[in-house]
């Protein structure tokens, strides 16, 4: 089914944002993510294609509301939990915990 | 089943898969059921939407393939060139004159 | 961006799935930094503005750059082998009638090796929607207007190729060196979203 991450021609989105010299990583989480994936990929946990569909298949809204890596690291705990690797419990924010 | 090994020339006119598959595919939206011309081929790799689903398929041709815009959003005088597998494109045959 | 707390939040979650990495096997100590600081040393626009201007002084390189991006890269000691995998490179020429504009609509695919990380408009849903539909519309909110006779042509980058805009040699240069050409190109130009 068409997913959200296909965007190509579609209406409603806001005017282009510029940012004048925009860092590699907005924070240091950004760079661990980056890293992490690429490190995961390379292991061959999974591969680069499941990586994006992960992304495509997180909800809508959640896709929408979250920024470049957080939808990465959302991916790479859902593959996480997905190939075995750790529970999703082992795998919940630090928040989640007690709830 | 297609080889994979190009089937289409530079010039052949080319129709683009319409169906929207269940998962992860790399043929967008707006140019499925579209049809478009190959510019070139442009190597040779497994199909994405099979590696997505942790299987490896035979590679197959990726071609660069051309559309106008017109054909594809019904205005603009532009053209938009997307990278395809063969798996998403028929062929067209030409019209009898 | 999401406030000081939630980036606290999430910052203490990515150590967390590292640690338990590290415990698994899967993460070797000092890997990631390392990984971070090799990126950091990698791919950066002063590459793509490199293999520009020696297309602009050497027409021969141009014309085997557009023949054959990866093999002519090896020229000025680049390569697009040094992500994931190697990458097919498409290098695509303005010209007096032709201006092109590179996209990838699915996600962010990009030659990094050449431009560096992407800036964050590259990979918004507001430039990826837009300039397959609407490009002139786009490159107007850039501040490029170009003649309405100029023929628009949209690559998006939705396999395996990576796609690089060689930009027109601007006007009244001919007495720069090859390193002052370079200085002149920028990111934007090579993604076809500004002149040069």
């Amino acid at each position: 089914m068409a997913r959200i991450n296909d965007v190509g021609g579609m209406a409603g989105f806001p005017p282009i944002v510029e940012e004048p010299d925009e860092p590699r990583f907005h924070s240091d989480w950004e760079a661990h993510v980056f890293a992490l994936n690429g490190a995961l990929i390379r292991r061959g946990v999974y591969n680069l294609d499941e990586f994006r569909d992960a992304q495509e298949r997180l909800p809508v809204q959640r896709y929408l509301a979250a920024s470049y890596y957080e939808r990465w690291f959302a991916a790479i705990t859902t593959l996480l939990e997905e190939k075995g690797v750790a529970t999703a419990e082992e795998l919940a924010a630090p928040d989640d915990h007690g709830h | 089943m297609t080889t994979g090994t190009d089937r289409f020339a530079p010039g052949d006119r080319v129709r683009t898969r319409s169906l929207d598959p269940a998962g992860h595919t790399r043929l967008p939206r707006y140019a499925r059921g579209a049809v478009g011309v190959i510019v070139e081929p442009a190597g040779s790799h497994p199909l994405a939407d099979d590696r997505a689903r942790g299987r490896v398929g035979s590679a197959q041709t990726v071609y660069h393939v051309r559309f106008a815009a017109a054909d594809l959003f019904g205005a603009g005088d532009h053209t938009v060139t997307v990278e395809l597998w063969e798996d998403y494109l028929t062929p067209v045959e030409e019209d009898a004159p | 961006m999401s406030g000081d707390h939630s980036s606290s939040v999430i910052s203490a979650h990515v150590r967390q799935v590292e640690a338990l990495l590290e415990q698994r096997g899967l993460l070797d100590d000092g890997e990631i930094d390392r990984r971070i600081d090799e990126f950091a040393a990698g791919g950066t626009p002063a590459n793509g503005a490199r293999v520009v201007a020696r297309a602009w002084v050497d027409p021969g390189f141009a014309e085997r750059l557009l023949a054959d991006a990866n093999a002519a890269l090896g020229e000025v000691g680049l390569s697009m082998s040094g992500g994931l995998q190697e990458q097919r490179l498409k290098v695509v020429a303005n010209s007096a009638t032709e201006h092109h504009v590179v996209v990838c609509t699915l996600c962010s695919c990009y030659p990094i090796a050449l431009l560096g990380p992407s800036p964050s408009w590259y990979k918004s849903e507001a430039y990826r929607s837009r300039v397959v539909r609407d490009p002139r519309g786009v490159l107007r909110e850039f501040g490029v207007e170009l003649p309405a006779e100029t023929r628009l042509s949209v690559w998006d980058a939705s396999a395996e190729s990576r796609y690089m805009v060689l930009p027109r040699r601007p006007e009244g240069t001919d007495a720069l060196s090859e390193a002052q050409l370079a200085g002149r190109v920028t990111r934007k130009g090579l993604i076809g979203t500004a002149l040069v």
